[in-house]
């Protein structure tokens, strides 16, 4: 199950004492249903917010999102988001497998066990099976993202909001999880809306690849990725429309402004 | 491969008694400090270098402390100081997580209450009990109350500050999971704070003793601080001593049974 998200001629502007701050203005972008859509962009461009707009976490000043047929105004139902700051979204004070049930405690009591299995299942394909028990501190970066990925899929996400995922992990980690969310994105076919800076995760990854400049923010451009899947970390990376892409795509974040960027 | 993990086995529980030899090489030091200063009073008292009606000998303490145990009226201060000290204490820490996570988490009820609040806090505890007196009178209304008062302003504050510094991620990894507000409240806002609503119960609980004490000498005509003001009267510096010495085992205990309660309940201190 997966939803269209778009992006309606928003405009995000934060009100602070005296001068307003506009993050980015008149932004139209959609994702279809069970496409993988990445989002790259400069530092402070307005990808977090923008995300979160999506997550009906912050409302925008003007403009709408809209998912399926409805504007989104509060979290919808079956929109995560994954935090930029996955450490601190997760629960100190509970154990992995109980951080993991914490979107399901909703449920009746007689679920129970069976959500239970159906979470260790989740730790099982994140590949944390064994620490069940384990405080989110007393695991790796990598692992607590990892925890941190199956609570969202505990959730069971129709559409999946993934802001740098993979940004505080080391290189390898990195590639492992890259991995490990294309796995979970093609078995479940939820839309997927990353955000990234890394113009090789996000060609890696996607079926397309959206760029904002840096501010003042407007979407510059979108790219059809069109490589095969399923990808792989060495040939995919390799492939000659993946250099291409990759040079096309830094070219574009390099260049001040925000006019076009003639392909090469 | 088992010759090796005997070795190892060896090795490491080798560490471990090493370990704990070093810990308690290191505790001795301390307790040989105590042990000489004891000694030094003993002397001071048996051989006359003080000479004072009001200086007994440790041993002579130690023999009214103990003959209390057969029976006196010192366990039963203790226990009726311990009563009004548990009640005031749980009173007063209940309120003040309350009503810390209430202003923490509202803007209206901030600006409604806190000056009040501030207003009080400053005023010493001890100032409040003579014109308590007149509204409470000396029993235990007015110690549970004092007490209360007492214990109530660290864990407010400490709670308030904790509900203050709850990382904004937290309370939006709530939202997007959709959680409603009671149940953020209760699986996130208060965990999340716990650690700093332990580190007031943790002042409160020193504070509780010293103040039902203070109370029980102005006030009333029970208590261990009613005893110990008792004792001087009557000249009984033996009972009047070993009072103390059971406050300060009931106080070292308590501390003791807190850091232990921490360590279960709130394994997470320090961890976020
Ligand atoms: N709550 C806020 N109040 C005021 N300004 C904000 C707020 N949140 C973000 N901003 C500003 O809006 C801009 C966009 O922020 P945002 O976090 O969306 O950027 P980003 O593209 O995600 O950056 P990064 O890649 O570093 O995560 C930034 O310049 C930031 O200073
Ligand atoms: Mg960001």
């Amino acid at each position: 199950m997966s939803e269209r998200l778009g992006f309606e001629h928003v405009t995000k502007v934060y009100e602070s004492a005296g001068a307003d701050f506009v993050a980015f203005d008149d932004i139209t972008l959609e994702a279809s249903p069970s496409e993988f859509l990445a989002i790259v962009g400069p530092s402070g461009c307005g990808k977090s917010t923008l995300l979160k707009m999506a997550a009906g976490l912050i409302p925008p000043t003007k403009g709408k999102v809209q998912l399926g047929g409805n504007t989104v105004s509060a979290p919808p139902p079956g929109v995560i988001y994954l935090f930029q700051q996955y450490a601190k979204s997760l629960f100190a004070w509970r154990t992995v497998i109980d951080n993991v049930m914490f979107p399901l405690e909703g449920a009746p009591r007689s679920q129970r066990a069976e959500l239970r299995a159906r979470c260790e299942d989740y730790l099982r394909q994140v590949g944390l099976s064994g620490f069940e028990n384990s405080y989110p501190w007393q695991l790796s970066g990598g692992m607590q993202q990892r925890v941190a990925i199956a609570r969202a899929l505990a959730a069971d996400p129709q559409v999946l909001l993934l802001d740098e995922p993979f940004s505080a992990v080391d290189a390898l980690t990195r590639m492992e999880l890259q991995t490990l969310v294309l796995q979970l994105w093609e078995r479940r076919k939820f839309t997927a809306i990353l955000v990234t800076h890394d113009v090789e995760e996000a060609i890696f990854l996607a079926d397309r690849v959206a760029v904002l400049s840096a501010r003042p923010t407007s979407l510059k451009e979108i790219i059809d990725v069109g490589l095969p899947r399923p990808r792989d970390q060495l040939a995919t990376r390799e492939d000659p429309r993946f250099l291409k892409l990759r040079h096309h795509l830094t070219t574009s974040l390099l260049a001040k402004g925000s006019g076009h960027v003639v392909a090469a | 491969m088992s010759t090796i993990g005997t070795i190892g086995e060896i090795s490491r529980t080798g560490a471990r008694t090493n370990r704990a030899a070093q810990l308690i090489g290191v505790r001795l030091y301390g307790l040989l400090l105590i042990l000489v200063l004891l000694s030094l009073w003993e002397l001071s008292a048996r051989l006359g270098w003080v000479v004072s009606a009001y200086w007994p000998p440790v041993t002579a303490i130690l023999r009214a402390a103990v003959g209390e145990l057969a029976g006196g009226d010192m366990l039963d201060a203790l226990a009726s100081t311990l009563r009004r000290a548990a009640i005031g204490y749980i009173v007063g820490s209940v309120v003040g997580v309350v009503l810390g996570i209430l202003l923490g988490k509202s803007r209206v009820l901030r600006l409604a209450l806190l000056p009040l609040i501030e207003i009080i806090r400053p005023i010493p505890t001890p100032a409040v009990i003579p014109p308590l007196i007149l509204f409470l009178g000396v029993d235990d209304a007015l110690k549970i109350f004092i007490v209360s008062l007492a214990s109530f302003f660290p864990v407010f504050t400490n709670t308030i500050s904790g509900v203050a510094a709850i990382d904004d991620t937290l309370i939006q990894t709530a939202r997007t999971f959709r959680i409603g507000w009671l149940r953020t409240l209760v699986s996130v806002v208060l965990p999340a704070t716990l650690p700093a609503v332990t580190a007031g119960l943790r002042t409160a609980t020193s504070l509780t003793l010293v103040v039902a004490v203070l109370a029980e000498m102005i006030a009333g005509s029970s208590g261990m601080g009613y005893y110990l003001v008792q004792m001087q009267y009557a000249l009984r510096p033996d009972l009047m001593y070993a009072a103390v010495l059971y406050l300060a085992i009931v106080g070292y205990c308590l501390n003791r049974a807190f850091i232990v309660l921490e360590a279960r309940f709130v394994p997470w201190i320090g961890k976020t």
